[in-house]
């Protein structure tokens, strides 16, 4: 009853209007980017099928190719405009225009291929930003790679070849791409296989991320405001066990982390499915024709995770948590001021970052063993990449790291118990700059 | 007269500096003793042991029977304590944080009601309670926090500087009030304060602490006599430097 009131008042202090506006805003954001996300890449998708040209040129060869345009335009296989531009003032003549790119055939253009030369054909593009995402129905690339066909296919005309020869010369492979992973495999290629893994391995480190920094900050705030605020004392001059104040306060931050890392997970996967499903969409209609589909190709590879699999990463999740709120507590009871509860947060956001950045870019499997030692010595590392390990059949390191986790677990709370049952909790400080203010402080307060 | 709190030879060293050196008195039911020494003589060392806060090195000190080195949780239930400078929970209302604090004394429903009224009478905020206490100012924090440290009747209220930041009116008040708990209710106190005007109001009996060691324990008409002074502030200046030119 005395642990439910605890309770009660930690919740009540965490659960506060804040905290609610601060989550519906980020659940806002990320659904709001993932619309822009999945508009722009509709947008640039679509785009990248429109062509501005300009014939400059008054040859057999670009009159062939503008009619040749002209039809595909018809038959809506390509947006085309045609554009009257003479001089090389290029930023005049893509203002003007009002168009974001540009191809330009110039003049004698026809007449070089007619000599066998490679013509040139000019290409300008209107960069507006260093936004990846904007520039995307700018670049001119799929344009260019359109007329090529085109004049390769008038060229294959001129010199008497058949649509068939051509067709050959243009693809004269067919490739059966087929992935391995240990004894399995699967008629799929591996580019699917990485992007859809991919996709399900950025969710979970981004939860894990969320889950540490909000876990560890709540709990070091909770524990250091009552030093702060000059409370601590009183509580713990009440009939209440020291054991009960901080197991009231782990778990008011594991309630208000796991609420966090849900909303993370809700509004990450609107942000994330609104820009892939748009580009998966657009590639599965044009290009890519699988031979089974990836989700049945990730089950034949053992790809897909099991109940059993997910209730271990559940395990380690849990884990991870309990390792952050240990930390936290030793962390949160050397804070004495709100300067330092802000410093104080560094090494478990270092220790969060290094994995989660490997996790994103490299495999810690396939690093030097020093150095795969020492990642894997962090103990989050085996959380990030617990998903991989599962997937890829590395049990023996999955099952070590929660093992790891757990003795890391136990020292550490031995170590928080300890710290929190002793005098230390009054008179504990590392206040880096001002340390020996401190000291000097304290050392007063000792001793009357 | 029974005892409600022996102290016991209690000691506490720190790195380099004995904060309390063999520190014994005794209070006894309807008590008021007032702890008093320069600063960084050792009385909230000694006030922090008995809220069984600091652990001794050495001695013990034994409250409505308990000791605070073996039985520190029966100690908690007898006892209320009050620091210099504490704080309240900003975010809470008064009345919200009174049941709080009430709720980790009593699980009585009934119990813990009375606690808040009684508080709610003590602390005289009105429908302040019902206002966040971050918007109290320091004076009506102190006062929440007196009310708080008297409403569940414990057999001793250990009070650190009890009337900081009252103005003189409030200060006044409380001191009265703490006068009253003691005759009318038989509650003990253990204060401490720097001001010697206070404590020869309030206390029944003083001890006068210096570099860790309690020098003198009586009542103040005894002590002025002892050291022929016209009032504490002599007795305390005479006992200090005594105990600085041995």
């Amino acid at each position: 009853m005395k642990f439910i009131n605890l309770l009660k008042k930690e919740l009540s202090e965490l659960l506060n209007k804040q905290m609610f506006i601060g989550l519906i805003l980020t659940t806002l954001i990320f659904m709001f980017v993932g619309n822009i996300m999945e508009t722009t890449i509709s947008d640039a998708v679509n785009e990248t099928y429109s062509l501005n040209i300009c014939n400059n040129d008054d040859g057999d060869m670009s009159d062939r190719l503008m009619d040749m345009l002209s039809q595909m335009g018809e038959n809506d296989a390509l947006t085309l405009k045609v554009v009257e531009a003479q001089g090389e003032d290029y930023a005049d003549i893509i203002n003007d225009n009002d168009i974001s790119s540009l191809i330009i055939i110039p003049e004698g253009f026809s007449d070089t291929l007619a000599e066998g030369k490679p013509a040139e054909l000019i290409s300008i593009s209107r960069m507006t930003s260093a936004a990846t995402m904007s520039n995307l129905s700018n670049d001119t690339s799929g344009a260019v790679s359109v007329i090529e066909k085109c004049i390769t296919n008038l060229l294959a005309e001129n010199s008497g070849l058949t649509a068939e020869d051509l067709a050959l010369m243009d693809a004269p492979i067919s490739v059966s791409e087929n992935t391995v992973i240990d004894d399995k495999s699967a008629a799929v290629s591996m580019d699917n296989v990485m992007s859809k893994v991919m996709m399900q391995n950025m969710i979970l480190p981004l939860i894990v991320f969320v889950l540490i920094m909000m876990t560890s900050q709540t709990l070091m705030s909770a524990i250091s405001n009552e030093k702060i605020d000059k409370t601590l004392e009183t509580l713990l001059s009440a009939p209440v066990s020291r054991t009960a104040v901080i197991s009231a306060k782990m778990i008011a931050a594991a309630v208000v982390a796991l609420i966090n890392a849900a909303v993370y997970m809700v509004g990450f996967s609107v942000f994330v499915s609104g820009a892939t499903d748009t580009v998966s969409e657009e590639l599965s209609t044009s290009v890519v024709t699988q031979a089974i589909s990836v989700e049945v190709a990730l089950a034949q590879l053992g790809l897909s995770l099991g109940i059993t699999d997910y209730l271990f990463i559940g395990i380690q999740l849990f884990l991870t948590i309990m390792i952050c709120l240990s930390v936290s507590l030793i962390l949160g009871a050397m804070v004495n001021d709100t300067k330092s509860s802000q410093t104080m947060i560094m090494p478990i956001m270092m220790l969060a970052m290094v994995p989660y950045m490997i996790s994103m870019l490299a495999d810690v499997n396939a690093m030097p063993t020093a150095v795969r030692m020492l990642v894997y010595a962090i103990p989050f590392t085996h959380t990030f990449s617990a998903m991989s390990n599962l997937m890829f059949g590395n049990d023996a390191i999955f099952f070590g790291g929660l093992i790891y986790q757990a003795v890391f677990f136990a020292i550490c709370m031995f170590f928080a118990l300890r710290l929190f049952k002793s005098d230390k909790i009054f008179t504990i400080s590392l206040n880096f700059g001002q340390k020996a203010k401190f000291k000097k402080n304290s050392g007063n307060n000792n001793e009357e | 007269m029974n005892k409600v709190l022996e102290v016991k030879a209690l000691s506490k060293q720190y790195s380099k500096v004995l904060a309390a050196n063999k520190v014994s008195f005794d209070i006894g039911e309807g008590e008021i003793f007032a702890l008093i020494g320069p600063n960084g003589a050792g009385k909230t060392t000694t006030i922090r042991m008995i809220s069984t806060l600091l652990t001794p090195t050495d001695g013990d000190a034994i409250v409505n029977g308990y000791s605070i080195v073996k039985e520190p949780e029966k100690v908690r239930e007898c006892i209320t304590y009050l620091p210099d400078e504490a704080g309240a929970y900003k975010t809470m209302t008064g009345i919200a944080y009174l049941k709080f604090m009430a709720g980790l004394f009593s699980t009585d429903k009934n119990v813990i009601d009375g606690y808040i009224k009684r508080a709610s009478d003590i602390c005289g905020l009105g429908d302040r309670l019902n206002d966040k206490i971050g918007t109290y100012s320091r004076g009506m924090i102190r006062k929440l926090l007196l009310a708080r440290a008297v409403m569940t009747k414990p057999k001793l209220a250990i009070l650190d500087e009890a009337t900081s930041g009252l103005d003189v009116l409030n200060a006044i008040e409380i001191r009265k009030m703490i006068k009253r708990l003691a005759k009318e209710e038989g509650m003990s106190f253990l204060l401490s304060s720097h001001n010697m005007l206070e404590i020869e109001f309030v206390s029944d009996r003083v001890g006068i602490i210096s570099k860790g060691k309690l020098m003198v324990t009586g009542g103040i008409p005894e002590l002025k006599e002892r050291y022929n002074a016209a009032n504490l502030e002599e007795v305390f200046e005479r006992v200090v430097i005594e105990n600085e030119v041995h």
